[in-house]
């Protein structure tokens, strides 16, 4: 299989990966791009691990091939961190309200919860729970899931 | 507990952890699987030429190729096994997805194009799919012993005479299903050859303890084999047999190469081991009082191809197969069947959960037989101290279950959460639980724990704990660090290496807070009963005066003069008082007799009573949860938002285990391996759970606690039955209960 | 796991793209946002030699232009969600756009994609046929109009020509009176639906029936167009007479066999839901309704 070669900002960051044209994004991003904050879960688009945000919406990076992706922008959870590092404000609220517990489902929970927030600034808990309700955890119940994106959105549209 | 986080949590939310599948070493291998694609067949020849001829792979084996083709593990503690699992199948395939060769090659593509190039030639076999006819005696055998597998009796009492005594029988067999962990991190690990030749994996598992099976299989010595075990992206059980853990020791000590291997979800739903499937017969005998004399209960698990630990599950289903409910007499047999169907072992609840589908719902069968409110019959049985279990045990600490379920009762109250609509029934229903927490007793548990001071003052706690994601390993800091008065950012934590950590016996049977906290409290008041009189000294003070908090030792009476932690652990060493202590903590040992089934089972149990609401739809059936509350008796709490997210994760487990969840086999062909088919609980499919953990009693667990990782995940199907049963006037008596059976159910009750 | 071998082109138009393709032979087939073919890609249950990436071929945008709703193929499901001109044009597309997978699925997958992928449980083509639709596309043998009602065949198996693309879906906007509705049940959110159904019912002046149409899904391998069975519902009112004509229709649909139910429980649903999508299309005829729709 001839190689091709793929550039991608990830996390404002480029990478330039040389792919065969049968290689999920997911795993170029998790290879050739270091970024194991890409998680596989089941391949098949349905579980959420593997969420990220391509030129600002939210896809299956399993189920989109690399060269599809080619010069476009990618934002992975650790995209979500302060420029110093730290943790973001819905990162900080996920710890807080116990909201991670194995962390496997947590990356592309962060990420489409962040995502859902950022356009929908006054959903309630109702429509978070519909929202996030393409991302599973088999760890919470969603419960404290829920608690650490409500607080976080409270808190975004409350300080403005 | 307010801030600093446990590091590990920390570094999930910033997605910097690094779970098994994130390592990568250079020159790293990839491994694939090759599955047999029949449930039953005889192995007439494997040509792997095709496979070895593709471009970049390295190793394709087989059975011949495994030194000691047996994966050995003792399950019952007691010597009953007598059938062995081979690690690659050498004569004969017994289940759909049987690992039958192993691939590695440079490329992840070019091993999954090798596997699939392997060409297996199979001479079907007669096969038997059901547990029950697996019991007949013209069934098609397994193994050449026999189906029958790991039966247990337990006998208490005159149960003919506790029948002869009641006014009301209630009679009903019970069915649940084959369920999936389905934890969202796939199987997976990496293995290398590491320095001195130690073949080390690193790899997602309960148990690193499996290092000795491993070093078993390829004939090596113990001491050459290294477990070190990943954080966990869950693991429920379904990561304490061994998973790649023999594929990536033969490929990686054959090759000599560093082998990465990981699971697709599709074959984890295949072929990884379930829950059993159980089928349970029930007969409950009472006095028009509502109280229970007799208790007459059969259950048959389906063990499929391979024990691994059915003897056990089967044992933790006969011992609890009761219920946190008195008798006066009491026969439970339970025995595991061979199928040919996917292994069944270890999975949250173990054995001790799929009964409570049937005991709670005989109690709701006897409050309709007698016409009386289920929660008073079950107040009116509830076990206390000192009564007898099944096995002539007593039950040795006190029992909080009635509390339990008169709070769980008070938070259900009021109003349904949704007015009525036309077409919908709501209905409410409870159920209360006992789960054992520790090991059965005659293992005669142990877990070791190593704790040091750092001369800057830090403190290092050192234990074989795998951590699933509940927090094992955090735990084990925070109890170290109370006692010490160091700080929870001042302390490290390395757990999990079979050659560097004292070994606790894996993460499973809720059984780490109860060992490794032992053991780290344990380690941790030695560490500071050796440092004492050190501090005492240069205090000026004795012992007993002194205080220990905020990374400082000071007299009580006079908290401006402290000594460091630094201070402190350098004047020991001085001293020559190395200030570092291992220490072991050791379970109560107890004797079982299997050819009586009497004696010491379980060191204690955790109580707890759930309640919920559902809504039926009168023409679909699909039921939808409307509220759900779950009471715990946790004796003491070490962490309060750790033990609700146990209660929270366990009730929406029990969820989709009573609604939805099951792995779909047709004679022993897995219908669907897809995740799309395998129906986990989404976020619109769980209400907000109201977990209340009471700490009413004192366990056996440190400081009083009693383990909570398990036991909130029983009583959801029967309390979903009940309520369901509330809405449409009828029970189910079959898990899961999917809108088509509920509305047949519907039907039936109208008809 | 890998999908197997092939190679990539994007092309920047659809001509390129049908060019591209009718060289690559039969081999050789488009992707836009993949959320029907790379799965089966990674199952190995498709594989094809070339893909041709037709995600940059033309624009997205959803118009309204006289009587029609112009949906590009390229139109994704999250697209169609929060179209207010898809919502007043034909309430029940969004509707079920808003039912497909997870909130990634619908903003990678398109229109054209679902319908040309032809699974019968998709709830696209469903609608597409109820609504009358009509798929524009250009091929090797150049422009044709297709009825969605003559495009599906069967299990992923369409009527169209290998390399001949859809570009546009124009569906007819509802007329005064009119309403439409999508009603599916599902085992869990945003799964498969079990059963589906998408119906469009005319009100008269008196709140009679004076037309309704009726399509059900998923039953079978393709959508099945029901309305002959509904027929009674002529001069109803439609609260007095859905129960009945959503039982003929039910009587009257095929029903393949699924691993989500038995046959007999399927019939039965599809009589539930044909009721509800009957009866919901009705209230928003009557104005009574808005949709769901909230952007």
């Amino acid at each position: 299989m001839e190689r091709v070669k793929v550039t991608l900002a990830v996390n404002g960051r480029e990478v330039e990966a040389w792919v065969t044209p049968n290689q999920p994004l997911s795993e170029v991003l998790r290879t050739d791009a270091g970024q194991t904050d890409v998680k596989y879960g089941c391949g098949e688009g349905v579980c959420g691990t593997c969420t990220v945000l391509l030129d600002g919406d939210p896809v299956n990076s399993c189920l989109v091939f690399a060269v599809q992706a080619d010069g476009a922008q990618v934002t992975t959870l650790r995209g979500l961190l302060e420029a110093d590092g730290t943790l973001g404000a819905l990162q900080q609220s996920f710890l807080e309200h116990g909201g991670s517990q194995c962390g496997f489902c947590t990356p592309g929970m962060v990420l489409t919860a962040h995502w859902y927030v950022g356009g929908h600034p006054d959903a309630d808990r109702d429509e978070l729970r519909a929202a996030l309700a393409g991302n599973f955890c088999r760890c919470t119940g969603y419960g404290k899931i829920l608690d650490a994106v409500e607080a976080y959105a409270q808190e975004a549209a409350g300080g403005g | 507990m307010e801030g600093p986080f446990p590091r590990d949590f920390e570094e999930k939310v910033a997605g910097a952890l690094r779970y098994a599948d994130d390592w990568a070493l250079p020159g790293m291998l990839h491994g694939a699987v090759v599955r047999a694609s029949l449930p039953s067949a005889r192995i007439v020849s494997i040509d792997t030429e095709d496979a070895r001829a593709v471009p970049g792979v390295r190793a394709v084996l087989t059975a011949a190729d495994v030194p000691h083709n047996v994966i050995a593990e003792e399950a019952s503690g007691l010597g009953l096994d007598p059938v062995v699992m081979p690690v690659l199948a050498f004569d004969r395939v017994r289940y759909d997805g049987e690992p039958v060769a192993v691939v590695a090659a440079e490329t992840q593509w070019a091993a999954e194009q090798a596997a699939a190039l392997v060409a297996v030639e199979y001479e079907d076999l007669p096969g038997v799919f059901d547990p029950e006819e697996a019991l007949t005696p013209q069934a098609p055998r397994v193994h050449a012993h026999g189906n029958r597998y790991a039966s247990w009796l337990l006998e208490h009492g005159d149960l003919d005479a506790a029948f002869a005594a009641a006014d009301v029988v209630v009679e009903e067999t019970y069915r649940t299903q084959h369920v999936d962990h389905a934890y969202l991190e796939p199987e997976a690990g990496v293995g290398w050859i590491d320095g001195d030749g130690v073949l080390t994996l690193r790899v997602s598992t309960q148990v690193i303890e499996h290092a000795r099976e491993l070093a078993e299989i390829l004939e090596l010595p113990h001491s050459r084999v290294r477990v070190i075990g990943a954080y966990m992206g869950g693991g429920f059980g379904g990561k304490e047999d061994m998973t790649v853990e023999p594929y990536l020791a033969l490929l990686a000590w054959r090759t000599k190469r560093p082998v990465r291997m990981v699971w697709t979800r599709q074959e984890s739903l295949l072929a990884r081991q379930k829950r059993h499937p159980f089928t349970m017969r029930y007969r409950t005998a009472a006095t028009r009082e509502g109280r229970i004399t007799g208790q007459d209960i059969a259950i048959v698990g389906n063990a499929g191809a391979y024990p691994l630990l059915s003897t056990r599950v089967m044992f933790a289903a006969a011992v609890n197969a009761t219920g946190p409910y008195r008798f006066d007499a009491a026969r439970v047999s339970s025995v595991a069947a061979f199928t040919n169907t996917v292994p069944t072992s270890a999975f949250r609840g173990f054995g001790a959960m799929q009964v409570v589908f049937g005991y709670e719902q005989q109690i709701d069968r006897l409050a309709d037989a007698l016409g009386m409110d289920p929660l008073e019959v079950r107040e009116r049985n509830f076990v206390r101290k000192g009564d007898p279990r099944a096995t002539g045990e007593p039950i040795d600490t006190e029992v909080g279950i009635g509390e339990c379920l008169r709070t769980a009762t008070a938070a259900l109250g009021g109003a349904p959460a949704l007015a009525p609509r036309p077409g919908r029934r709501v209905g409410r229903g409870f159920a209360c639980s006992m789960q054992p927490y520790g090991r059965a007793i005659f293992f005669a548990d142990r877990a070791s724990c190593w704790i040091g001071l750092e001369h800057d003052g830090t403190l290092v706690l050192r234990a074989g704990v795998t951590d699933l994601g509940g927090g094992q390993a955090a735990s084990l800091a925070q109890i170290a660090c109370e006692v010490l008065g160091v700080s929870i950012d001042r302390s490290s934590v390395h757990i999990a290496d079979s050659a560097l950590t004292p070994l606790v016996g894996g993460t499973f049977a809720t059984r780490q807070l109860y060992m490794s906290g032992n053991a780290a409290l344990k380690v941790a008041r030695e560490l500071r009963a050796k440092l004492e009189p050190v501090a005492a000294e240069l205090l000026g003070a004795a012992g007993d005066e002194l205080a220990w908090g905020s990374n400082r030792v000071c007299r009580s009476a006079d908290p401006d003069h402290a000594l460091t932690m630094a201070e402190l652990a350098r004047a020991a060493e001085d001293r020559g008082v190395m200030p570092y202590c291992h220490s072991t903590f050791e379970a109560e040992v107890g004797e079982f007799d299997p050819s009586t089934g009497r004696g010491r089972s379980f060191p204690d149990y955790t109580h707890g009573a759930h309640g919920v609401e559902v809504e039926v739809d009168e023409e679909t059936g699909q039921v939808r949860v409307l509220r759900y509350v779950a009471c715990h008796d946790v004796g003491r709490m070490i962490h309060r938002q750790r033990v609700e997210g146990q209660i929270e994760g366990a009730v929406a487990q029990g969820i989709g285990y009573a609604l939805s969840e099951e792995v779909q086999i047709e004679e022993g062909v897995c219908a669907s391996t897809l995740f799309a088919d395998y129906l986990i609980p989404s976020s619109l499919d769980v209400p907000d759970v109201v977990a209340i953990p009471l700490e009413l009693h004192p366990g056996k667990g440190p400081l009083g606690a009693r383990g909570v990782g398990e036991p909130p995940i029983g009583p959801p199907a029967p309390a979903t039955a009940a309520a369901i049963a509330d809405a449409i006037g009828t029970r189910l008596t079959q898990l899961p209960m999917s809108p088509e059976r509920v509305l047949a159910a519907l039907r039936a009750a109208r008809a | 796991m890998y999908a197997s071998p092939f190679e990539y082109a994007r092309a920047g138009s659809w001509a390129e793209a049908v060019e591209r393709i009718a060289d690559g032979g039969e081999d050789a087939r488009a992707i836009a946002g993949g959320q029907s073919l790379a799965p089966m890609m990674m199952l190995r249950m498709s594989e094809p030699a070339l893909l041709v990436d037709v995600g940059g071929a033309a624009p997205r945008a959803i118009e309204r232009r006289n009587g029609t709703l112009l949906v590009p193929a390229l139109a994704r499901h999250a697209d169609l969600e929060a179209s207010a001109e898809a919502w007043k044009a034909f309430a029940a597309l969004p509707e079920a756009a808003a039912c497909i997978g997870n909130v990634r699925v619908r903003h990678r997958g398109t229109i054209g994609g679902s319908l040309a992928h032809a699974d019968p449980s998709a709830e696209l083509p469903c609608v597409a046929v109820a609504a009358r639709a009509h798929v524009r596309t250009l091929g090797p043998s150049g422009e044709r109009t297709v009825p969605a009602a003559e495009l599906f065949v069967s299990h992923f198996t369409t009527t169209l020509e290998h390399g001949e693309l859809i570009t546009h879906v124009e569906v007819p906007a509802l007329r005064e009176g009119e309403g439409c509705a999508f009603a599916e049940l599902v085992r869990r959110p945003g799964d498969f639906a079990t059963v589906e159904a998408c119906a469009v019912v005319q009100l008269d002046a008196g709140g009679r029936c004076s037309e309704a149409r009726l399509v059900v899904g998923a039953t079978a391998d393709r959508p099945l167009d029901v309305t002959e069975a509904i027929g009674a519902l002529r001069g109803e009112e439609p609260e007095a007479a859905a129960e009945a004509a959503a039982r003929a229709a039910a009587a009257a649909v095929e029903i393949g066999p699924s691993a989500h139910g038995s046959e007999e429980y399927r019939r039965e649903m599809v009589a539930v839901f044909a009721r509800r999508a009957l009866l919901a299309a009705a209230a928003r005829a009557r104005g009574e309704e808005d949709g769901t729709w909230s952007a």
